[in-house]
């Protein structure tokens, strides 16, 4: 199993080489990745699996495009 | 509509070749101008006197018909509050004067800073120092002096917002940072206001818009600016930007839905990701 992983802004320093197919196993979620990653917790200000918004307890599948995203206010 | 006006517009009218082949009826600004000073009345209120009765303003003619003589009206007849006249702010400004949205209000209490000149639309080498809203105004006149703009040369804040945002038929969240934002999407919604919002930080942003008491990116992204200040402002994105968000604010003023609604339409432009997420 795999999944398609994008991380933005400050967080695309955390993106693995495999993020394109990245492997999981049965029962993984969102927190078990950001985990995996060394994703700081508090450094996310949204989470998306295939456009919908999610939570750190959402449970990943097979081909799932997950989205991390930091605060991002500039303008 | 007055009649004598009409007949002014009528008789200042001149036939053209519209873009769309067909022979039709132009007015140009300098006409608009003088109507517009002979019955007392912003330029913008003899543009859309003018398209009401088929004539339409040489400056509008190469918008159409992506934005039609109906939505123009609109448009015309529309007044947009929008805060911040920075990176997004300067480049919004821009694009709704030459858009042709009636009445414009704007805020902000900031000066130009050297820092400013790689994305700032209205600073330049002589704008140093001097204040973004004041800067607009003369921009504001030489671009497009048929427009009602009104500049405020202060901070807004949870007390003056509401008073701002007042009348408005759109708010535009132009801010720069995150602090006032949830504080502006509030306001907005309090006065019953939908509203544009984006931001960026580098290579990403987002754009989104956010009716009253919809949830909106103000509610989910804090109030952490470390993102921007790491990865600063390039001109490209903040372009871009500021357009997604001034063909939303088009779309809503004109009637036409957004599907951007309660949703956020995430970019990077490393990846070349647009995605919109249901928030």
């Amino acid at each position: 199993m795999g999944i398609e992983i994008k991380l933005f802004a400050t967080l695309a320093k955390y993106l693995p080489e495999n993020g394109d197919d990245y492997p999981i196993e049965e029962g993984e979620t969102i927190r078990s990745i950001v985990e995996k990653l060394d994703i700081p917790v508090e450094d996310i200000s949204l989470m998306f699996v295939n456009s919908c918004r999610s939570n750190l307890e959402t449970e990943l599948k097979d081909k799932d495009r997950v989205g991390i995203f930091p605060p991002v206010g500039g303008g | 509509m007055s009649s004598d006006m009409v007949d002014a517009i009528r008789g200042k009218a001149e036939p053209a070749e519209l873009p769309t082949g067909n022979p039709g009826l132009v007015i140009n600004l300098n006409h608009i101008a003088s109507i517009a000073l002979a019955h007392g009345v912003p330029g913008w209120k003899v543009e859309r006197d003018a398209l009401k009765n088929g004539i339409i303003p040489k400056r509008y003619l190469r918008s159409m018909d992506s934005i039609t003589s109906k939505d123009q009206l609109k448009l015309l007849d529309s007044t947009i509050a929008q805060v911040g006249l920075g990176g997004l702010g300067g480049t919004l400004l821009e694009i709704l004067l030459r858009t042709g949205i009636g009445r414009i209000r704007t805020a902000d209490g900031d000066s130009f800073e050297e820092s400013n000149l790689n994305r700032q639309a209205l600073s330049t080498v002589h704008s140093l120092g001097m204040n973004k809203a004041t800067t607009a105004i003369d921009r504001a006149a030489e671009i497009n002096p048929s427009i009602e703009y009104e500049a405020i040369t202060q901070f807004l804040d949870a007390t003056s917002l509401p008073a701002f945002v007042q009348g408005a038929d759109l708010v535009i969240d132009a801010l720069g940072g995150l602090e006032t934002r949830l504080t502006l999407q509030r306001s907005a919604a309090e006065a019953n206001i939908p509203m544009v919002t984006g931001a960026l930080a580098g290579w990403t942003g987002y754009v989104g818009v956010v009716q009253p008491g919809q949830t909106g990116p103000a509610d989910i992204m804090g109030s952490d600016n470390a993102a921007e200040e790491l990865l600063g402002c390039p001109a490209p994105s903040v372009s871009l930007f500021a357009s997604l968000m001034a063909c939303e604010a088009i779309k809503i003023l004109t009637g036409h839905p957004s599907s951007l609604e309660s949703s956020m339409l995430i970019v990077d432009l490393r990846s070349h990701t647009f995605e919109k997420v249901q928030l």
